[in-house]
């Protein structure tokens, strides 16, 4: 018969058919479906040609028979040549390399147990260093969450605003949240925008009763919108009626539970305020949280504290907050801009240069941003919530480094195993990804262990950090924080390993000993130089810290803050002052009995009335007044510069006034004593300077101050200086005739020492936290150390063996051993000191006294450092060194 | 030894093949029995006999170069081993002998 090579099908050649690749045929070609069959469930050892032949027939048949024949025929057979359970029978002359075939991962994961397993401290050190590095940040990362979720959680929350002013005082404008009280009204009325607003006083604790019971509570005044506006949760009652009549009140469900027994009962129920007024309960609310920036005990309407406190309705006056809810269509920008002037009708700012603005802030932006700076809501714990995630990264990266410094400096182990992958043809790339999995599957474990770690240490760091946090396990985003982090460290863990394991060569590394060339050495050398500078940097900071807040905590305030004790006069105690006097200094502990408005801790008052002659009437000085009793410097430990103290000797007394040399400065007085100044429209006489002293957090510098004798009406705090060591039997007493003078008020103290600490909380916290990560930054660094230390120990054994037999001492080999660790350190304290340096004195700016940076403290820091890490080393280089040599040299 | 046994479908593409010589792959056998034998053979059907023919030792194959058309892919291209040109001439053989065994008068009636 005759040949034909034509017989292959007048077909083939056709447009439709030559067209590589039968998936991409065109409406000419063959049934994609049956095409994409074939291609994926015929017999694996005859698919090429089969798919070929397939092709061919087509275009036999489509000339034949016509496309929609061709079609069925085709689809007919490519059915009928499904093998779909077929298995490749014989083996190809090569395999084809399948990266991620199922032998290859069991493998891999094999080779990295066994691995782990092997050096069993390593891989404790690696895997603890990583969790301890992830528990920091994680818990780090929750506090920063507690942080920022306050004041989220109101439903409105992107409509809520807080009003501060840009007033003119002490010869500049600054910024203040205080607003007068008829704001809040005259908000809604002149901006549309403005569907709701409250005024929202300073919550103070009063006096209620019901029957027989008595109880302070912290209480606060404001408009019928404010449930309308925040989402506190109502128990009882509605958020329309809680607040709608003068004699209303809002408890909490504590309080309720207090008086009442329970909110139900409390219902409609009437209690006493202040033993003056009968309020009836309208609403009981939740107990509010921590993740409030405002905490109240009740709520009453604002216009019953009008009704008490009449200078509030004046424009002039500035006393509560306000808050306003925007409408949800509203443009946040033009509101800020029709507010700005709004106030310049009420002719508030007589005579002064500048008219006071109105400024707005969200709501819930005022707990992390509440320091203002030059007229402006700026900055606050959001700095120590920065300064946190920068600890939270620098910690994770120490930990991060010692991995990879670990993994680097065992390569030399890997190195024969990475040679043979290579020879059998192992790609690059594939190797990458077996060192990068090792390290995420060890992540993976830190992880687990992190976890734990945080769910132990979680209390304790709540009672540090005076939170109530926990993992929220059951939120998704947790998780997903979870693999984030994991997956950050993984990567950033393994990836220097695994660049360098899978870059050897393969020839140079099987021929003999793996030498590391210098780069790979220099990077290693980087990485201690790093993490020890870290380390550095936190330390310096912890010490700055520590002593700041020492400093501030002994500083000599000018009068002596310890054994003062003080309490409110309030109830009776306002007409019974003299009786409680004459009967205070009875007790034997009471050296001195005296009274001032404000507390002896913090006095933020402040008046602008005050002139002298030759005062500028436009820029007017802003002075703190104080009304005081007799005996006030004394009970205070005041000293006097110059003149003397109130006297009852004096009856010109009561329009006489004390200054502090701050304010002689001010007024620029040259003799002072026995000056006259004007205090609104009457003249004062000065009759003593006192040497200045703290008033308020040393956060603020000294202000003029001006004391007057307020002995006739005395308002305020009773203060009473107690003898050192008698401290609770002087207080029984202080009580038992409180109780007696002032039935219906329960009895509250303070010591002005623990007060004026409080001032100092954030710091202090900041401070112990600050010691903790240090500890821990220290820490992982020096598991790190540990590590590569061990490794050189063991590397140089050969070499310590025969410096040994030729005669070397145990000291030499120690010292040989250690020096090169210790150059590292001491890189990482000359590099770290100038940026440390640089970040502490930003932090100090925060305080108008500050304690001077010194050089000790980097010294110090050094040498904690270097201590610490010859501890470190030396354990391993002694080890080493005390070997015999006989045992390291045998086996050649 | 086993005795295989050619069937007449194995028969006939291994004839085939035979004949297509050295440009003997599925799709010239498929279109050669089409044309030539008159036979409505499915390309599956062809394709599962040569690789059955393959199994059985009839046929060896081996893949030809890669190929400009049919999207790249090469062609396995069949041979008849010795095996097979035994089997087919035993085939003949057997039909030959029943031919000759066949009385004269039976003969004419089929061949007229």
């Amino acid at each position: 018969m005759e040949r034909k090579p034509t017989s292959v099908g007048p077909g083939v050649g056709t447009p439709g058919v030559d067209t590589p690749g039968a998936g991409t045929q065109g409406p000419a070609g063959p049934p994609r479906w049956a095409t994409r069959l074939l291609a994926s469930w015929s017999h694996p050892d005859t698919r090429e040609e089969l798919q070929g032949d397939m092709l061919e027939m087509y275009a036999y048949w489509l000339e034949s028979l016509g496309k929609p024949a061709a079609d069925r025929k085709y689809a007919l057979a490519a059915i009928r040549l499904l093998r779909p359970f077929a298995r490749p029978k014989s083996s190809n002359d090569y395999s084809e390399t399948y990266s991620f075939s199922a032998a290859m991962i069991q493998n891999y994961f094999k080779i990295a147990f066994r691995n782990l397993l092997k050096s069993k401290t390593f891989s404790a050190i690696n895997i603890l260093g990583l969790a301890l590095g992830m528990a920091c940040s994680l818990m780090i990362l929750l506090w920063i969450r507690d942080e920022r979720a306050v004041d989220a959680f109101h439903t409105n929350n992107g409509q809520l605003y807080r009003i501060y002013m840009r007033e003119y005082f002490s010869g500049k404008v600054q910024g203040v949240i205080w607003t007068p009280g008829l704001l809040a009204e005259e908000l809604k009325k002149s901006i549309p925008e403005i569907e709701m607003s409250t005024p929202y006083s300073w919550t103070n604790p009063q006096t209620f009763s019901v029957g027989s019971k008595v109880h302070k509570q912290a209480t606060n005044w404001a408009s019928e919108d404010f449930f309308k506006m925040f989402s506190y949760k109502l128990l009882q009652g509605t958020p329309e009626g809680a607040l709608r009549d003068k004699s209303n009140i809002v408890i909490s469900r504590n309080m309720a539970e207090a008086f009442f027994g329970s909110a139900e009962a409390a219902m409609g129920k009437a209690i006493r305020f202040d033993n003056r007024k009968e309020m009836t309960v309208s609403a009981v609310f939740e107990n509010i949280g921590t993740n409030s920036s405002l905490q109240f005990d009740c709520l009453m309407t604002w216009d019953a504290y009008t009704d008490d406190n009449r200078w509030a309705e004046d424009w002039g006056s500035t006393d509560p907050l306000t808050f306003f809810k925007l409408r949800k269509d509203a443009d946040p920008a033009k509101v800020a801009t029709k507010m700005l002037h709004l106030l310049d009708k009420t002719n508030r700012d007589a005579g002064k240069p500048y008219k006071t603005q109105l400024a707005m802030q969200p709501f819930h932006e005022y707990y992390l941003n509440s320091n203002i700076k030059d007229a402006k809501m700026d900055g606050g714990r959001i700095e120590y919530v920065r300064l946190f995630s920068f600890v939270a990264v620098f910690i994770l990266l120490i930990a991060c480094i010692n991995f990879m410094n670990l993994a680097t400096a065992r390569s030399s182990r890997r190195a024969k195993e990475v040679g043979v992958r290579k020879v059998v043809g192992a790609m690059r790339s594939m190797l990458a990804g077996q060192f990068m999995g090792e390290a995420l599957l060890i992540a993976t474990l830190s992880a687990i262990l992190a976890v734990l770690l945080v769910a132990l240490l979680l209390p304790a760091f709540n009672s540090l950090t005076g939170k109530q946090m926990a993992l929220p396990l059951s939120e998704p985003m947790f998780w997903g924080v979870i693999a984030g982090l994991l997956a950050a460290t993984g990567l950033l863990a393994g990836s220097y390993p695994a660049l360098f394991l899978s870059s050897l060569n393969p020839v140079r590394i099987l021929k003999g000993a793996l030498k590391f060339d210098s780069s790979s050495v220099w990077v290693r050398q980087g990485l201690v130089v790093f993490q020890f500078g870290l380390s550095v940097i936190l330390i310096v900071g912890m010490i700055i810290i520590y002593r700041q807040v020492g400093f501030v905590q002994n500083k000599n305030l000018g009068f002596d803050r310890e054994n003062l004790v003080y309490f409110p006069i309030e109830g009776e105690l306002f007409n019974k002052y003299d009786i409680l006097k004459v009967q205070l200094t009875q007790v034997a502990g009471v050296k001195e009995v005296s009274h001032m408005t404000a507390s002896p801790a913090s006095n933020g008052n402040g008046t602008e009335g005050i002139t002298w002659p030759g005062s500028d009437p436009n820029d007017k000085v802003r002075f703190t007044p104080v009304g005081v009793g007799y005996n006030f410097t004394k009970t205070m430990n005041l000293q006097m510069a110059e003149g003397r103290d109130f006297s009852k000797e004096f009856p010109t007394d009561s329009s006489g006034v004390i200054v502090n040399e701050t304010a002689v400065k001010v007024m620029g007085l040259k003799d002072p004593v026995g000056r006259e100044i004007n205090w609104g429209k009457s003249k004062i006489r000065i009759v003593g300077v006192l040497k200045d002293f703290h008033f308020q957090s040393l956060h603020t510098a000294i202000r003029p101050l001006i004391a007057y004798l307020a002995a006739r009406e005395p308002q305020g705090s009773v203060i009473v200086r107690i003898q050192a060591g008698k401290t609770p039997e002087t207080l029984a007493a202080i009580e038992r005739i409180c109780k007696k003078l002032n039935p219906n008020v329960p009895f509250t103290y303070a010591f002005t020492d623990q007060e004026y600490a409080r001032q100092y909380q954030s710091e202090q916290i900041v401070g112990k936290l600050a010691g903790y990560f240090a500890f821990l930054a220290i820490f992982i660094s020096c598991l790190g150390l540990f590590g590569l230390a061990a490794f050189t120990a063991e590397q140089r054994t050969k070499e310590i063996g025969v410096r040994k037999v030729l005669g070397a001492s145990v000291a030499g080999i120690v010292g040989l051993l250690s020096k090169d660790f210790l150059k590292l350190v001491m890189m990482a304290i000359v590099l770290a000191s100038p940026v440390a340096w640089y970040i502490m004195k930003q932090w100090l700016q925060g305080f108008a006294y500050q304690i001077d940076i010194e050089w000790w403290m980097f010294v110090l820091a050094g040498v904690i450092a270097v201590l610490i890490a010859v501890f470190t080393v030396s354990f391993q280089s002694i080890r080493a060194a005390m070997v015999n040599p006989v045992r390291s040299l045998r086996s050649e | 030894m086993r005795r295989t046994f050619l069937g007449e479908l194995e028969e006939v593409v291994l004839l085939t093949v035979a004949v297509l010589g050295e440009e003997a792959y599925a799709v010239t056998v498929a279109q050669e029995l089409d044309q030539k034998a008159g036979r409505a053979v499915g390309f599956s059907t062809v394709h599962t006999t040569l690789q059955r023919l393959e199994e059985k030792g009839f046929l060896s194959s081996e893949m030809g170069g890669a190929t400009a058309e049919r999207g790249g892919r090469r062609k396995r291209f069949f041979r008849v081993t010795a095996f097979g040109r035994k089997a087919l001439r035993e085939a003949k053989e057997a039909r030959e002998a029943l031919w000759n065994a066949m009385s004269p008068d039976t003969l004419q009636l089929m061949t007229r």
